[in-house]
């Protein structure tokens, strides 16, 4: 087993053949968990960045070697020379942040979505870059748990928000005034108000005026489709949303 | 590393041509792949990438190599990969339904870019096995890809008269493990139901099952799928 290893961390064709293909199965299997989940980045996507990635990095080492053979003339004129073997895996890091940040969209009501991809694809180039430099307990170790984090986390995530008693609601009302209104159906529920956030006072282009409630429901009554009922059946209120992110 | 390629890991007229020609070579098989799906970076931008990239890395060789300046090698390359991630960040397509398109052309063209330092900086063999890579990714896996089943989402629209009608419905929507996304509740003035809700759902039961069971509820009025 140690042979293996020791094979892979040093610089041979074999070796640099190994390490793309590692990177394009760590990509292909945290692209394939998020693939089925329907999100912008297919698993493609994920296996060309961390392929990127670990080629970044093969040719840090290969310059580095040439340092020592073909640059070396030109390295012993210089006389005090510096290399800085992490720079380019740091320019890919930055890189695919920027492209992560492209795919992070803020959607109505203060909620946005394409988080969970960009930081899958932040942790993909991170493996992709440990695989190029030959690393692979590593790459082995952080795929396994970047893939529990996003497949077997995201269902249990989903158990845990559906008992969770917080409850975000976007109430469209007729005016400011019935916000009072509302908080007090919401206390008579016994429910805890942490945030009201007006979006709207008044009506403007064909909407109506809008605030958004953070609540806490009581323990007697979690219902969650409760307390949207009560608060659509106020003739004050003319919808209710419940904002699950 | 090759042996065969140790003549031309330095730079001279003949090197310097063969990492131009080959980086328009490989970046124009990737380009072509993608030109030939009609999408938005084809052939000219990758091979426009790839040459200015491997031009990049060029250059910090000969600072090095020919001038004996003191510079880093692997600065300019790196500029170049950030850069591209700009570039890439700019093909991203947000559509009027909120989703996302160009993230696979992004993230090509970030990589062409990649092999283009590689071959610049005259690691011929890493350029030619990552652009074999890439073009089996995008032809291959490809189709494989469209093949993946997404659980679906959909809306219900259902029109009631009591607040139980609505709690049955939902914990029938739990029961049948499917995910409620959103839901969204509006009263009604006049007509045959009091409320209206509208329900965003995930999960592998089919909208026509779902409407059918929802039907049959008590003070049901009405269940269509959006």
């Amino acid at each position: 087993m140690a042979e293996i290893f020791d094979y892979l961390h040093g610089l041979h064709f074999g070796s640099v053949v190994i390490r793309l293909v590692l990177s394009l199965i760590a990509g292909g299997v945290v692209g394939f968990g998020r693939s089925r989940r329907d999100r912008a980045a297919g698993f493609r996507t994920y296996m060309l960045i961390s392929l990127g990635a670990a080629t970044a990095v093969v040719l840090t080492l290969f310059q580095y070697e040439m340092l020592g053979s073909a640059w070396a003339d030109a390295v012993e004129a210089i006389g005090d020379f510096k290399y800085d073997a992490s720079r380019l895996a740091g320019a890919a890091v930055t890189g695919i942040g920027f492209l992560g940040a492209a795919i992070i969209l803020r959607i109505a009501h203060q909620q946005v979505s394409g988080l969970t991809t960009a930081t899958g694809l932040f942790a993909t180039v991170c493996m992709g870059a440990a695989a190029g430099a030959g690393f692979v307990e590593l790459v082995l170790i952080a795929t396994l748990i970047t893939v529990l984090v996003l497949n077997v986390m995201a269902p249990l995530e989903g158990m845990f928000k559906r008992r969770l008693r917080n409850s975000t609601l976007n109430v469209e009302f007729d005016s400011v005034e019935s916000i009072e209104t509302i908080v007090e159906v919401m206390r008579s529920r016994d429910a805890m108000i942490y945030d009201v956030d007006i979006e709207q006072t008044e009506e403007r282009d064909g909407r109506h005026p809008s605030a958004i409630f953070v609540v806490q429901l009581s323990r007697q009554k979690p219902s969650h489709s409760g307390m949207l009922s009560a608060v659509a059946e106020l003739p004050c209120v003319y919808s209710v949303q419940e904002l699950i992110s | 590393m090759l042996s065969i390629f140790d003549g031309l890991r330095t730079l001279s007229g003949w090197s310097v041509l063969l990492r131009m020609a080959l980086a328009c070579v490989l970046s124009a098989l990737i380009g072509l792949e993608r030109s030939m799906r009609n999408r938005p970076a084809g052939f000219r931008t990758h091979v426009l990438v790839c040459t200015a990239a491997a031009t990049a890395a060029l250059t910090s060789q000969y600072l090095l190599e020919i001038l004996h300046l003191k510079s880093d090698v692997s600065r300019i390359s790196a500029q170049v990969i950030s850069g591209l991630g700009f570039i890439g960040a700019g093909t991203i397509i947000v559509t009027r339904k909120m989703s996302i398109k160009g993230l696979t052309t992004a993230a090509g063209l970030w990589t062409t870019g990649i092999i283009g330092l590689a071959i610049g900086s005259g690691y011929y063999e890493l350029g030619v096995l990552a652009t074999a890579f890439v073009l089996i990714i995008e032809t291959v896996l490809g189709k494989l890809g469209s093949k993946i089943r997404v659980r679906p989402q959909f809306t219900v629209e259902i029109l009631y008269n009591e607040k139980t009608s609505l709690d049955q419905v939902l914990r029938h929507c739990k029961d049948h493990h499917l995910l409620i996304e959103n839901l969204k509740i509006h009263s009604l003035d006049g007509g045959d139901a009091a409320y209206c809700a509208e329900v965003t759902l995930r999960g592998n039961v089919p909208p026509e099952t779902l409407i059918d069971s929802v039907h049959k509820m008590p003070g049901i009025v009405s269940a269509v799928c959006l």
